[in-house]
């Protein structure tokens, strides 16, 4: 297990002449770790999150990063703000500057980069939340997704190493927060551990490792999510509602079927424990294939002459700048969230299926797809898209 | 919001990708030469010209264009009849003394120095209206601190540029809210309609301070701003036309110096 990165012993917190909006809280966070707290309204959760960058300080309690208690001198808050970056709720309380480019480079001049290396944090947030060509806009014309954004890439260029959302899908259309949420993930990939706040059970979910369940500044439980929001008298106590498919499985359980112990996250799972339980095969015909052509090594126009040959084959893209590429190229994209699942759910079904993503994110395809190959005696092919994939195909 | 703002036509107009400091050149020259102008003809020839490159290069839409012309238009027609009733001169056309120490009058030299003053302004105005329509604020950020505008300044310039369209939006809502409830049905709801919304929109603005400084303290503040700098090359093609229009127009205003709407100076 990795290391603990952030911890809080017993805090206590009272608004200035205000109710005691912490009551007594302790937990901890690992390095890597995705956790989502979940709460009704005024639970505390934006107490809670604020306290872990030092905006406000506990009246009792101690508050570790690293294992060494916070200082709440200047210089050490510093530090601490380097380290745990926070996105706020409202993208334009945080949006300081009158361009994206001087947005984003806020942080890093304050840490005092030099210019070139200003240059390349800005350059390097703003290419991972899909905004290039977006530095002389200014934010007012943005819409709220591409702001959200902006918000991102503004804690992004200054490297922290845990990033604090605050409802991050908060007044987002559907697919705008998918696409955040996947922004998130793939930031968890690239070793950063990400906390969010959320009162939306059905997007934390499938998403977190752990869940935090708070009520009236306490916590109520703390688990992996289908534990935390297993229980419905725990789920119910805190004015939330338990996710769909945990609902499901819990029905199906109470019918008297056999279920795998492990409980479904996501639409995949489901139909694995629905097949278990009715005893089908997961798969009645060859499985289809899965194509993945990277961004990075091969670039989006030999993929894109290919797709031309194949019309009707499906594409999804993970990742926000795969996204990005494939929408500059003209790809049309039939998935954007959930990509590997959606496509495995096509290979069952015979059916082949190409997915768009950047070289560090493949591994996870074929991971995922072998993972699910192997718990259910099943082969899917996935093939890395280059120049002789494309002739044999 | 429904009102589309000068600063959002110069954030897409087709001059954008233009170096700032050309544009401005351009704009700060032609008001220059227009004030040196001794004649009617330079001013109404650099308004043309530079009417015609905000209509076909930035392709800003005309009615808009025209819009922009009429308040200083009527200003002007306003003070130009002051100055031709006031101004005196040799060749009379009318006059009336209604008493004995004022007098008003037309006259030939009244008539050309009014002309004279109006077209300045036409030009003038021109000439602001294309810095306006084809230089986006932020840019003109980049230029002020290249001449050396106070950190301070320029800092509390940016701040307030970026809190003016928040501010603006939650106005508009929160009128729009009024609106819906019908807050301005008669003069004395809309009195006090109108005070709620101006103390409504304060105590707004006065939390988005606190939160501005709350958003810059968690990312690590300590008095600095970040500047994207101009990236824009001076084109070829964008200097030559520029060193054109400025040589063209101080041309005319030598050439035509001695020249008068009604002849005679």
């Amino acid at each position: 297990m990795s290391s603990i990165i952030l911890e809080a012993r017993d805090i206590r917190y009272r608004y200035p002449r205000g109710m005691e909006a912490i009551r007594g809280i302790s937990f901890h966070i690992r390095r890597g770790e995705k956790i989502a707290i979940v709460g009704p309204n005024g639970a505390g959760k934006s107490t809670i999150l604020l306290l872990f960058n030092g905006m406000i300080r506990p009246d009792a309690g101690t508050m570790l990063f690293d294992n060494e208690p916070f200082g709440y001198d200047k210089a050490s808050l510093r530090m601490l703000r380097k380290r745990v970056g926070f996105v706020l709720q409202n993208p334009d309380r945080q949006i300081i500057a009158p361009t994206v480019y001087q947005d984003v480079a806020f942080g890093p001049v304050n840490l005092g980069y030099s210019e070139n290396e200003v240059k390349a944090a800005v350059e390097g947030a703003l290419r991972y939340v899909g905004l290039e060509g977006f530095e002389r806009r200014p934010p007012h014309q943005l819409s709220g997704g591409e702001k959200k954004r902006v918000a991102i890439a503004g804690v992004l260029s200054m490297d922290p190493d845990i990033l604090i959302f605050d409802e991050p899908t908060s007044g987002l259309d559907p697919s705008g927060s998918e696409d955040i949420m996947e922004l998130l993930d793939e930031l968890n990939t690239q070793g950063k551990t990400i906390v969010i706040s959320t009162h939306d059970i059905e997007l934390a979910y499938p998403w977190a490792d752990r869940a935090i369940l708070l009520l009236k500044g306490k916590i109520l439980q703390e688990d992996v999510p289908d534990v935390a929001f297993g229980r419905p008298e725990c789920v119910r106590k805190a004015h939330l509602s338990m996710p769909t498919l945990l609902e499901l499985y819990f029905e199906l359980q109470k019918r008297g079927f056999s279920l795998p112990g492990r409980k479904p996250r996501t639409v995949l799972d489901m139909l694995n424990v629905i097949d278990r339980a009715f005893q089908n095969r997961p798969c009645y015909t060859e499985p289809g294939s899965i194509t993945v052509c990277n961004v990075d090594s091969e670039g989006l126009e030999p993929f894109r002459y290919w797709l031309k040959e194949h019309p009707d084959l499906p594409v999804g893209a993970m990742g926000t700048r795969a996204k990005q590429l494939a929408r500059d190229h003209q790809i049309h994209l039939d998935f954007t969230y959930g990509v590997i699942d959606k496509c495995i759910l096509k290979a069952l079904l015979g059916e082949n299926s190409a997915i768009v993503t950047t070289g560090s994110m493949i591994s996870r395809v074929s991971k995922r797809v072998d993972d699910f190959g192997k718990e259910n005696g099943l082969s899917i092919l996935v093939s890395i898209f280059n120049a002789s994939t494309q002739k044999k195909a | 919001m429904y009102e589309e703002f000068l600063e959002d036509i110069a954030q897409k107009n087709g001059l954008r990708e233009v170096n700032t400091t050309l544009k401005l050149i351009t704009g700060l020259g032609a008001i220059i030469l227009c004030l040196l102008s001794t004649s009617y003809l330079p001013p109404l020839f650099i308004a043309v010209l530079l009417s015609v490159s905000v209509l076909f290069l930035a392709k800003v839409d005309p009615w808009t264009y025209a819009g922009l012309f009429i308040l200083p238009f009527i200003f002007a027609l306003m003070s130009i009849a002051a100055i031709i009733l006031l101004t005196g001169g040799e060749v009379v056309f009318w006059s009336w003394n209604p008493l004995p120490w004022f007098s008003l009058s037309i006259t030939r030299e009244s008539i050309n120095e009014g002309f004279l003053v109006f077209c300045r302004m036409i030009g003038g105005m021109s000439a602001l209206i294309f810095i306006a329509l084809t230089t986006p604020m932020t840019d003109i950020f980049s230029i002020m601190r290249l001449c050396r505008i106070p950190e301070v300044v320029l800092d509390l310039a940016m701040m307030i540029y970026r809190s003016i369209f928040m501010i603006l939006n939650q106005l508009v809502q929160t009128y729009q809210a009024q609106v819906m409830r019908l807050g301005y049905g008669s003069f004395r709801e809309s009195i006090q309609s109108f005070s709620t919304l101006c103390g409504a929109v304060f105590i707004g603005s006065w939390g988005a301070g606190e939160d501005l400084i709350k958003a810059m303290d968690a990312r690590c503040y300590s008095g600095k701003f970040a500047m994207l700098g101009e990236t824009r090359p001076m084109e070829v093609l964008p200097v030559i036309t520029v060193a054109l229009f400025l040589v063209l127009s101080s041309l005319v205003v030598v050439l035509a110096r001695d020249l008068t709407l009604l002849g005679a100076g």
